[in-house]
C-alpha cells in the first residue's frame, strides 16, 4: 500500500511538470493557434535566475523572484512585439502554420544560448520556497516542491478553465483563436490578447521553473525536454482546453510512474510514449480536438 | 466617380461617409474611389455583379482590410484597418462568410457581440441588446447552447445577425444576407431586416441579386468594376420585403 502511495505521490509530481507546461501551451495555442516551443524555457530561466541572483549574487529571495519574473516578461513582450508582430501581423501567417512554428523553436535556441553563457552548464536550482526534508505521511515520502508544483498547477488549471468558462474575456480569448477575423469584427484585439497570453504563459513558467527546480534541477538545456513532455499532455487536451490539460498532465504522470514501479523500471518512459502514441492512434477522440467546423 | 454634396440624400444627420474609397490586394485593384454616404435611420443598398469589388468596400468600411480614401462615421474619420475603432463607435459588419466561432455556443457568439461594450459576462447575458437580438430570432432560443458551428446556414447566418445586433450598433453593414440560403429564409431574414429598419437603425445591404434589396431599401449604389456608378432612388419602396 505504502510503494502504491508513493507511486502516485512521484506520478503525481512529475504529473505537475508536466501539466503546468501544457497550460501554458494550451492557453496561448487556443488565443494564437500557435506551439509554443519556448515554454520550457522560459521555466529554466526562472530556476537558473533565481538561483544566480539569490545564491550566487546574495540578493533577497522574493527580490529575486520580482527581478526575474520581470525579466521574463519583458523577453515575452519584446518577442511578440518584434518577432510575432513581424512573423504574423505583417502577412507570413499565410504561409502556414510550420513557418511559426519554427520561430518559437528559434526562440528556445537562442534563450538556450544566451542561458549557457550566462548560467554555465552545471546543474543548479532555485532556493526551495518551502524548505526542509520531505515530509514523512505514514511512510509515504512528500517532497514539498512537488506539493508547491502540484498546488501551482491545479490552481493555474483550474483558474484558467473558469476564466474560459465564465467570463466575457475568457471567452474572447478563445475567440481569437478559433476565428482571428470574426474577433475583430467583434472588436477584440487579438493582437494585444495573443501578447499578453504570451507574456502570462511565460511568467506562469517561470514560477513554475522557480516552485519546482529543486525537484530536479535545471541546467541550460533543459527546457526543450521540458516543453515536449508539455507538448503531449496538451495533445490529450485538444492543445486548447487549460484545464483539461492538467487532468491529462497527472494523468501521464500517474502512468508513466505506475509503468516504471509494476512493469519495468528502465523503460517506463518508453512504455509511456508507446500507450500515449496507441491511445492517439485508436482513441483520438481522447485528445478533446475541437470539432472540424462546417 | 460620383460625388456629394456634405448633407446627406434623405436630408438626415449622415451616419457614414465614403469618400474616394480605393481597395488594392497587390497589383489587383478591388475598389477604386468609391464614394457614397448614408443618412441615419436609412436603409442603403450596394448592389452589382460578383466580383465586383462590393465586399471589399465593406471590409474596408469596418475597417479589415487596407483602403486609402476617407470613411467619416457620424463625422468622424475613422482609421484605416482598426476595425475595434469601428465597432466601439456604433459600426457593425456582418461578412459574407458568417465568421462565427464555431465550437463557441450560440449564446457564446452571440454574447461576444457584446465585447464591443462590455467586458461582464453577466452584463452581456442579461443585456437589452442580447435580449432583442433574440426576440428577432426566436427559432434560435432551442438551441443556445448547441456549438454554432453545427447549425445549417439559416441559423447561422441568424446568429451572425444577433451577435452583430448584440453589438448595439448605429449602423449595421450586411454582407450577402441571403447568400445560400433557401427562399423561405431569405424571406423570413429580409422581414427581420424590414423590421430593424423601422427601428430607426441605419442598414447597409452589400447584394449581388438587388431585388429584394432594392425593395427594403431608400437609396442604391450600384458598383461596377470597383467603381461606384451611380447613386439613385430605389424604383419603388411598396412593400415589405419579408412580408
Amino acid at each position: 500500500m505504502t510503494e502504491f502511495g508513493n507511486l502516485v505521490l512521484s506520478g503525481l509530481t512529475s504529473g505537475a511538470i508536466y501539466a503546468v507546461l501544457a497550460v501554458c501551451l494550451a492557453l496561448w495555442f487556443r488565443v494564437a493557434n500557435m506551439l509554443n516551443l519556448a515554454a520550457g524555457d522560459f521555466a529554466m530561466i526562472g530556476a537558473l535566475g533565481v538561483d544566480l541572483l539569490a545564491r550566487v549574487h546574495g540578493w533577497n529571495l522574493a527580490l529575486a523572484i520580482l527581478a526575474v519574473l520581470v525579466v521574463i516578461a519583458l523577453v515575452g513582450f519584446a518577442y511578440d512585439f518584434v518577432v510575432l508582430r513581424i512573423a504574423v501581423d505583417w502577412g507570413r501567417a499565410q504561409e502556414g502554420i510550420v513557418a511559426i512554428f519554427f520561430f518559437t523553436f528559434a526562440l528556445s535556441f537562442v534563450l538556450e544560448g544566451i542561458a549557457q553563457q550566462v548560467f554555465g552548464t552545471v546543474v543548479h536550482a532555485a532556493p526551495a520556497l518551502w524548505p526542509g526534508n520531505a515530509l514523512d505521511l505514514h511512510g509515504l515520502h512528500v517532497q514539498r516542491a512537488g506539493v508547491l508544483v502540484i498546488g501551482f498547477a491545479v490552481v493555474v488549471g483550474i483558474g484558467l478553465a473558469l476564466c474560459l468558462r465564465f467570463t466575457l474575456v475568457g471567452k474572447a480569448m478563445a475567440a481569437c483563436g478559433e476565428n482571428p477575423i470574426g474577433a475583430r469584427i467583434v472588436g477584440i484585439d487579438n493582437r494585444r490578447f495573443r501578447r499578453a497570453i504570451f507574456v502570462l504563459t511565460a511568467v506562469l513558467a517561470g514560477v513554475f521553473g522557480i516552485l519546482g527546480s529543486p525537484i530536479t534541477g535545471f541546467v541550460y538545456n533543459s527546457g526543450a525536454g521540458l516543453g515536449l513532455s508539455g507538448v503531449v499532455a496538451a495533445a490529450f487536451a485538444g492543445f486548447t482546453r487549460p484545464g483539461r490539460a492538467v487532468v491529462a498532465g497527472l494523468s501521464i504522470g500517474l502512468l508513466e510512474s505506475f509503468l516504471s514501479g509494476y512493469v519495468n523500471t528502465a523503460y517506463g518512459e518508453t512504455l509511456l510514449y508507446g500507450v500515449l502514441a496507441a491511445v492517439m492512434l485508436f482513441r483520438p477522440q481522447l485528445m478533446g480536438l475541437p470539432e472540424v467546423a462546417q | 466617380m460620383v460625388r456629394f454634396p456634405e448633407a446627406s440624400p434623405a436630408g438626415g444627420a449622415v451616419a457614414l461617409a465614403v469618400s474616394d474609397l480605393s481597395v488594392t490586394y497587390g497589383d489587383f485593384v478591388a475598389v477604386e474611389r468609391a464614394s457614397f454616404q448614408v443618412a441615419e435611420g436609412e436603409c442603403v443598398a450596394i448592389v452589382g455583379p460578383n466580383g465586383n469589388g462590393k465586399s471589399s468596400i465593406a471590409m474596408a468600411v469596418a475597417g479589415l482590410a487596407d483602403r486609402r480614401g476617407v470613411v467619416r462615421l457620424f463625422g468622424q474619420v475613422a482609421p484605416a484597418r482598426d476595425p475595434m475603432w469601428m465597432v466601439s463607435r456604433g459600426l457593425a459588419l456582418v461578412p459574407e462568410r458568417r465568421q462565427l466561432f464555431p465550437n463557441l455556443s450560440v449564446l457564446d457568439n452571440i454574447a461576444l457581440g457584446c465585447y464591443a461594450w462590455t467586458r461582464s459576462l453577466r452584463t452581456a447575458l442579461r443585456s437589452e441588446a442580447l435580449s432583442e437580438a433574440l426576440e428577432f430570432f426566436p427559432q434560435l432560443r432551442p438551441r443556445l447552447r448547441q456549438k454554432a458551428g453545427t447549425l445549417s446556414g439559416g441559423e447561422q447566418q441568424m446568429v451572425a445577425l444577433a451577435r452583430g445586433m448584440a453589438s448595439r450598433p448605429r449602423v449595421l453593414v450586411i454582407d450577402e444576407p441571403c447568400l445560400g440560403l433557401a427562399e423561405a429564409v431569405a424571406r423570413r431574414l429580409y422581414g427581420v431586416l424590414a423590421a430593424m429598419n423601422r427601428q430607426g437603425r441605419t442598414i447597409v445591404l452589400v447584394e449581388e441579386n438587388p431585388v429584394r434589396a432594392l425593395e427594403l431599401s431608400h437609396q442604391v449604389v450600384r458598383v461596377q468594376n470597383g467603381v461606384t456608378v451611380g447613386v439613385e432612388a430605389p424604383p419603388r419602396r411598396d412593400r415589405d420585403p419579408g412580408a
